[in-house]
């Protein structure tokens, strides 16, 4: 080879030599945030994770994704109020990723394709028996998850079959029972002992459950409804809308009514409220003392019912009349023949606690011929004793174990949370977490992540993308048993899924590597430890941030460079 | 033997899926919007190239000697003669009929004001070469003087605001226009900020046989004092104002633009980078010169008709967006 002169040449690529790393304070690394659709699901799922799994046409592995935080996706698909949507990103983008009819859909393919449940394998022999009074989904939940952890668990249910409330009082046209049914076998099915009609109290005994069993979770629900009267006054043959949903659910009647006022604002109110409507019912009013949701009211203040099941009510001609509650009932001898409302707010009174105050003056008549309280419910105290609190709930730490008793666990509705079934299966997950991490005799391990906001996400690299929303029934063709929300097709579960920002995590979308001026991201053939294809060479990172700033999903965080 | 770290992260490097043209280890400042306009053209050029560089930062970073950050036949020789340099490389290899591509390098300075006169002549001999401007609007590499291509009014080390004058007194030069009246088959802008456009422009570029030009927008964090995190952001608004409309030219015409979707307001830009500070100080020279820099953005968007289509894939909001696994565009 001819030399050259020196100083006229240099080897290619022999810049490797200077390590232009030790220029940097700032240090980019790949940050897995929470995405606020996980820090929202009371059920405890990661949607963006398994939004990825869906894009990528896995459908199984989505579903897989998705069970392993909650058994019951193609139930909370269709019942779920879905605050994780509330909470999406994308939603002060344009429309919020309609996770509900992903969920559904992906709960519907495991039902028809039969997938097996995954990270179940038989508990060995002699492993500990949990006992788990109550077979709704807080008792299904904590019994699925046990499982999961090589436990075994043994279910005991007053009622002839599981599903708690699910059954009992939400509407078919909300929960065809056939998919109730269906996925409720297939979950017991993972090797769940359960017992029916075995009542506490009756049957059994706490302390002939807790000799036999290495933990007990207590999942009984709010069987009673709580004591309705106005001012003192409780119509003759008033029946709540729990009673009434129940006997609907299993004869099909209702009381005939003309004008129907039904007294609370959840679900059970306007489920009942709906199903008056249409047995004949000329008008049906709803009063609540909470607000309708919107920028006048109060996150606090909102009344608790799933948004899309508030949108049908009103096309369904259901009256709602907020910040309102009965003052009076008139009767006329024992027949009741209208109610009294007066307007009301919750305000914060001089000693610091908030109240709800009535103002006189705001009094007015609506005529009617049937109450229906639907102000809530509470525990059934039959064979819980002192554990039931004044309140009328359980009270329960954050992992669900009972104050005063290391065997103890409790959780869903009993417990008096928000009430949604997604919340009764995060008690039951937590509570199986730390049973059988008591059982282990290890320290239960969930370090949360923490949430990211829109403000890190780069929206430039997004377009605004039309939401795929599922059919509704109109109202015309509703009836007692057709489920008013339909399902999304594959194509559209793929297209609705591909919206997703995947807020705090890769989304593979080579901007890091592309777009580094000093070539010190690598992108590589196979997965690094933190679930990405991207690695960063930080001998030759400066520490810029470009790749932080250009991050689409806010995955790249730039941290102080250690000493 | 077990691998180390940096014996890992080595390998890796080797089986990157494309080809490094600029290594690592080069010196340019944190977030260089010139060395990543060059990673980006070198990565598509490929191997089979010979670069004559011109005297300027590129040249300057990436060859301290004895070191090289490039993986590529590359000389430099000196500022004003680039394009000559190319010329000869491309007319040896032409006779020696190899298909080997050529590419000259240069700045703004390099370009627009020095080697000019060489690059004129090397459109007129329609040498099959590819001109490559990284333009990062002045003369960075000395201390940011200002250059023919310093936007107006901003603010350079031999353009300062003051009592006399509110930065740069004249326009930027329309060099594309000039290239574009040599005739030569295909001219064009691209930006950093939107790579995957660039690329196609160089790729579109090394097709054609004979001159072709390319103006690659390219923010520089040191002079034009913005964060090196804020490279792309500079640079994308600087098309989205419609002040570095990005335009493709052939034989003369213009052929393509990336339309604008919804122009945003000349302030955004001028207002994340330190050469423009003194636009926004309270005083009507500061707001005629801001009204200045808006009327020249309105001007460009009419004379290339940046706007007025429908919403497209390809225009300067949609060309950069990504899914899952990649871009879109």
């Amino acid at each position: 080879m001819k030399q050259l002169t020196r100083g006229a040449w240099g080897e290619p690529g022999s810049s490797l030599a200077c390590h232009t790393g030790s220029w940097r304070d700032l240090r980019p690394g790949h940050e897995h945030a929470a995405a606020p659709c996980h820090a929202a699901c009371p059920a405890g799922e990661d949607p963006q994770y398994w939004l990825a799994a869906v894009q990528e046409g896995d459908h199984r592995r989505a579903w897989e994704r998705l069970v392993a935080a909650n058994p019951l996706p193609a139930i909370t698909g269709r019942v779920c109020p879905h605050p994780c949507e509330q909470r999406c990103n994308r939603g002060h983008y344009d429309t919020a990723i309609g996770i509900h009819g992903i969920e559904r859909f992906l709960g519907d393919a495991a039902l028809a394709a039969g997938w097996d449940y995954p990270g179940i394998v038989g508990p060995p022999a002699g492993a500990p028996r949990v006992a788990v009074v109550g077979a709704g989904p807080a008792g299904i939940s904590v019994a699925y998850h046990l499982l999961r952890h090589g436990l075994v668990p043994v279910v005991f249910e007053a009622a002839p079959e599981a599903g708690g409330l699910l059954r009992s009082a939400i509407p078919m046209t909300r929960l065809p029972r056939a998919v109730l049914d269906a996925e409720l076998e297939r979950v017991l099915a993972c090797g769940i002992g359960l017992h029916t009609r075995q009542a506490l109290g009756r049957d059994f005994s706490l302390d002939e459950l807790r000799a036999e069993h290495a933990a007990l979770f207590l999942a009984p629900g709010c069987a009673r409804s709580r004591p309705w009267d106005v001012q003192g006054v409780i119509p003759a043959g008033t029946r709540d809308g729990l009673d009434l949903l129940k006997s609907w659910i299993d004869v099909g009647e209702v009381p005939a009514a003309r004008r129907v006022v039904v007294h609370g604002g959840g679900n059970t109110a306007m489920d009942i409220a709906r199903v008056m409507k249409r047995h004949g019912a000329e008008e049906v009013h709803l009063v609540t003392a909470s607000g309708l949701p919107g920028p006048q009211t109060a996150p606090d203040d909102v009344l608790n019912i799933v948004p899309r099941e508030l949108e049908e009510g009103l096309e369904e001609g259901i009256v709602i009349h907020p910040h309102a509650t009965l003052s009076r009932v008139l009767l006329r001898g024992a027949r009741i023949v209208g109610v009294e409302l007066v307007a009301l707010r919750k305000l914060e009174r001089a000693d610091g606690r908030r109240a709800r105050v009535a103002f006189e003056g705001t009094e007015r008549i609506l005529q009617a011929d049937l109450v229906i309280p639907c102000i809530g419910e509470q525990v059934d105290p039959a064979g819980l004793g002192a554990l039931v609190q004044r309140s009328g709930f359980l009270r329960v730490d954050a992992r669900g174990g009972v104050a005063g008793a290391c065997d103890l666990y409790a959780g869903g509705d009993a417990c008096g949370n928000i009430g949604t079934v997604a919340a009764a299966v995060g008690d039951g997950r937590r509570a199986a977490n730390a049973i059988a991490a008591r059982l282990a005799g290890a320290e239960p391990s969930e370090r949360p992540r923490t949430e990211i906001g829109i403000e890190r996400l780069n929206l430039n690299y997004f377009e605004p993308r039309p939401a795929r929303r599922a059919a509704v029934l109109p109202v015309a063709e509703r009836d007692d048993l057709c489920e008013i929300e339909g399902s999304l097709d594959a194509a559209a579960v793929a297209d609705e899924a591909g919206r997703c920002f995947a807020c705090g995590n890769c989304l593979a979308c080579d901007n890091c590597w592309v777009l580094c001026p000093d070539a010190a991201v690598l992108k590589i053939a196979d997965t690094a430890s933190d679930g990405s294809r991207y690695v960063f060479d930080y001998d030759y990172c400066k520490g810029c941030g470009l790749c932080a700033s250009e991050c689409p999903s806010g995955f790249i965080a730039m941290r102080p460079e250690p000493e | 033997m077990d691998e180390s770290p940096r014996q890992l992260i080595a390998r890796q490097r080797e089986a990157e899926p494309r080809y490094r043209g600029l290594e690592s280890g080069h010196r340019a400042c944190q977030g260089c919007g010139e060395a990543l306009a060059a990673r980006l053209v070198t990565e598509v050029a490929g191997g089979d190239v010979v670069v004559a560089n011109a005297t300027g930062c590129l040249e300057v970073f990436t060859t301290p000697w004895p070191q090289s950050a490039w993986r590529m036949p590359w000389m430099h020789s000196l500022f004003e003669n680039a394009a000559a340099i190319a010329s000869d490389i491309e007319a040896a290899l032409r006779h020696q009929q190899r298909p080997t591509k050529v590419l000259a390098f240069g700045g703004d300075g390099g370009t627009f004001d020095i080697g000019f006169q060489a690059l004129s002549g090397m459109l007129e001999r329609e040498h099959d070469v590819l001109y490559v401007c990284y333009d990062n609007e002045a003369y960075m590499n000395t201390g940011i003087q200002r250059s023919s291509s310093t936007p107006h009014a901003a603010m350079t080390t031999t353009s300062p605001p003051g009592r006399e004058r509110m930065g740069k007194r004249h326009l930027k030069k329309d060099l594309l226009s000039i290239i574009g009246a040599h005739h030569i088959p295909y001219a064009a802008s691209a930006s950093v900020a939107y790579p995957r456009d660039l690329q196609r422009k160089v790729r579109r570029a090394l097709e054609i046989s004979g001159p072709t030009f390319l103006l690659v927008h390219s923010p520089c964090p040191l002079g034009w004092g913005h964060g090196g995190e804020r490279t792309i952001e500079v640079g994308r608004l600087a098309v989205q104002t419609g002040l570095f409309p990005l335009v493709e030219i052939e034989r003369g015409a213009v052929t393509a633009v990336m339309p604008l979707r919804v122009p945003r307001p000349v302030s955004e830009y001028l207002a994340l980078q330190g050469r423009f500070r003194h636009l926004f100080a309270d005083e009507p020279r500061a707001r005629e010169e801001l009204e200045h820099l808006q009327a020249l953005a309105d001007h460009n968007i009419a004379v290339y008709g940046l706007l007025g289509g429908a919403p497209d894939a390809l225009d300067a909001d949609g060309a950069d967006t990504v899914r899952r696994g990649g871009a879109v565009a």
